[in-house]
């Protein structure tokens, strides 16, 4: 509020003028209301109810038993069932172990609730890092920086549904480029049906999604980057620090707060993923990927039924669970400052 | 002399290792799209072979004149997505800006309230709307309908529109809209004349970042609009149309999922530095 002015419409026009503040923002007003707010108050009122959308005459209130049938339903909070591989480990699987272990050892997948907890768990480190490193590099490329940032930021104005359709392709188990290399290079006579496998279709979807938002995280990091002051750096190297110590302890302290916004933000998105599954892998194999967002779509509209009632309950109690995760990582970054 | 030397090429060998290993990821960001767009260039026995190959050895325009000829829907989707997208991006530009303007210059009843209430649904995951907004355009009997779809994503995109257009408006010299105003200027006439233009770069931002959530958006078209090919968005299109082809002919979902992504990607060359500003302001306030 540096220059707003107290300026009321002039007196001398009459009554009905549009030269006034509440004409100019009467349409957002409207279009917001009507279109953003009201759908999003209205999911909250029929949370509490039971309510199929084509019988709505049967529509009656259940109060908070909605939100019990979330905490019961196996389909949602099922424990994954973890158990150590049985035969031995390739030594591909022994390289990729420590990405893959989420995925590797779950045997029996759990409900919808923990297979977006594992998403997110694989996914977020990943984000910060890959990105992290890839902006250091950028960042120092000097004036071919432009260039590799232009490069790198391709993927990312592109769909997830386009995406989610090319990496179909790559993982495809018989024409696919992973598994072409893997018989070429690797030598392995068939390949993953990476897709089709329980135990690798989640860390295979986390993969492309890593890719995916490479660019737009690595931008955020260069951003924060450029906040920081070469000089720091400079004189760091000066007095005899090597690189990797200017970089552990200047630039990461200093990235700190663009280190937050990046994990919190890959965090949100995390805890929504739909596209990528409910294309690729429709929520399977056997329930393994199955994300909330996916659920909650099928609930309303994929499983016969259109139980708007259910789904408007497992929608808010999604996002009060996000909300209460960003607000617990936001008092504990405060606190470490 | 000697000293400098080695220094420098130990400094030149340093920079030309950290090319190669920018190059080698820049690659692997580009080359899927690459391979999808020399695929749709190749015959289809080479398509089928199990040799993998990279570059095709006969090159043929086979898949796109079999797109034309064999996917109907394709030609509504793409002519959806630009009119929803187009539309929002002109909405929303226009109706947010128009409150950003008020909002930056105007003391009015409960004007802190309603930027409070913009800034609160901005938390709130879109997601948790969907039910509500199928059961509104349902019962206005939108659904399937482009002006619809459009209501949707303008409403979606509305509040981080005012949020930047605000930051925008309000750097504008107060003094300029006094001197209009003493010169008989209405405040109508002194948005169009002096915070358009002014604010345009900022307009410019917002509006890339405007248009790529609507060209990319999946959830909301996926639920609103997917009974008709009539009414189907490019995202929708191109995954009902990959579970419809895959066992067919991938020639044509390659065509066809090129031509879905090209025109972004040309887009963000072009006009990429409002990208990354829009992108950046949308990330740090969202």
């Amino acid at each position: 509020m540096t220059t707003a002015t107290a300026q009321a419409p002039s007196g001398k026009r009459k009554g009905l003028s549009l030269d006034n503040p509440y004409a100019f923002i009467l349409p957002a007003v409207v279009l917001f209301g009507m279109f953003s707010l009201y759908p999003i108050l209205r999911s909250l009122y029929l949370s509490f109810f039971d309510y199929d959308f084509l019988r709505p005459e049967q529509m009656h209130f259940v109060g908070w038993g909605n939100y019990h049938e979330i905490l019961r339903d196996e389909r949602v909070m099922r424990w994954p069932g973890i158990v150590t591989p049985a035969k031995p480990l390739s030594i591909w699987e022994i390289i990729f172990y420590p990405f893959l272990t989420l995925g590797l050892t779950v045997n029996s997948p759990g409900g919808a609730f923990w297979n977006t907890i594992r998403f997110t768990i694989m996914y977020v480190p990943a984000a910060i890092i890959f990105p992290l490193l890839l902006a250091v590099m950028v960042d120092k490329a000097g004036r071919m920086s432009t260039l590799f940032r232009t490069l790198n930021f391709i993927p990312v104005v592109v769909s997830v549904a386009v995406i989610s359709i090319i990496w179909m392709w790559i993982y495809h188990p018989e024409y696919g480029v992973v598994n072409t290399l893997l018989r070429q290079m690797a030598g392995m006579k068939e390949g993953y049906n990476w897709l089709s496998d329980p135990k690798l279709a989640m860390p295979a979807v986390v993969a492309m999604c890593v890719w995916h938002g490479l660019g737009f995280n690595m931008l955020l990091f260069l951003v924060g980057l450029q906040r920081i002051s070469p000089e720091l750096h400079e004189a760091a190297l000066v007095d005899g620090a090597t690189g990797w110590q200017a970089f552990r302890g200047i630039t990461l302290p200093l990235l700190r707060p663009t280190i937050f916004l990046v994990g919190l933000l890959a965090m949100i998105g995390a805890l929504k993923v739909f596209g990528q599954m409910f294309i690729m892998t429709g929520g399977g194999p056997a329930d393994s990927t199955l994300s909330m967002v996916l659920y909650l779509y099928n609930i309303a509209f994929r499983y016969g039924k259109f139980r708007f009632g259910y789904a408007s309950a497992l929608a808010w109690a999604l996002a009060v669970f996000i909300f209460v995760v960003a607000l617990v990582s936001f008092r504990l970054s405060r606190e470490r400052e | 002399m000697m000293a400098v030397t080695v220094d420098r090429v130990k400094r030149y060998s340093g920079r030309g290792l950290l090319y190669l290993v920018l190059a080698v990821i820049s690659a692997a960001s580009l080359l899927p799209f690459l391979w999808v767009i020399l695929s749709s260039l190749k015959p289809h026995d080479e398509l089928y072979s199990k040799q993998l190959t990279f570059l095709p050895h006969r090159y043929t325009l086979v898949n796109y004149t079999q797109m034309v000829e064999r996917m109907v829907g394709f030609g509504f989707y793409y002519r959806n997505s630009v009119l929803v997208s187009v539309g929002t991006v002109v909405l929303t530009l226009f109706v947010g800006s128009l409150a950003a303007y008020a909002l930056s210059r105007f003391r009015f009843k409960g004007d802190q309230a309603l930027f409070l209430i913009f800034l609160g649904t901005m938390m709130v995951p879109g997601e948790v709307g969907l039910i509500g907004q199928y059961e509104l355009l349902s019962s206005y009997k939108l659904l399937n309908t482009l002006t619809g779809l459009t209501l949707s994503y303008t409403a979606f995109n509305l509040a981080l529109t005012v949020f930047v257009m605000r930051s925008v408006f309000i750097a504008v010299p107060q003094e300029l809209l006094d001197a209009a105003r003493v010169d008989g200027c209405s405040w109508w006439e002194s948005y169009w004349q002096i915070m358009v233009p002014l604010g345009a770069s900022g307009l410019a931002a917002a509006g890339t970042l405007v248009f790529l959530s609507a060209w990319n958006e999946f959830i909301f078209a996926l639920t609103m609009n997917n009974w008709t090919d009539e009414a189907r968005t490019l995202p929708v299109g191109i995954q009902l149309l990959q579970g419809q082809w895959q066992h067919w002919d991938y020639g044509v979902l390659f065509s066809s999922v090129m031509l879905s992504f090209l025109p972004v990607i040309i887009l963000f060359l072009f006009l990429q530095k409002y990208f990354m500003r829009g992108l950046t302001a949308g990330a740090v306030k969202g």
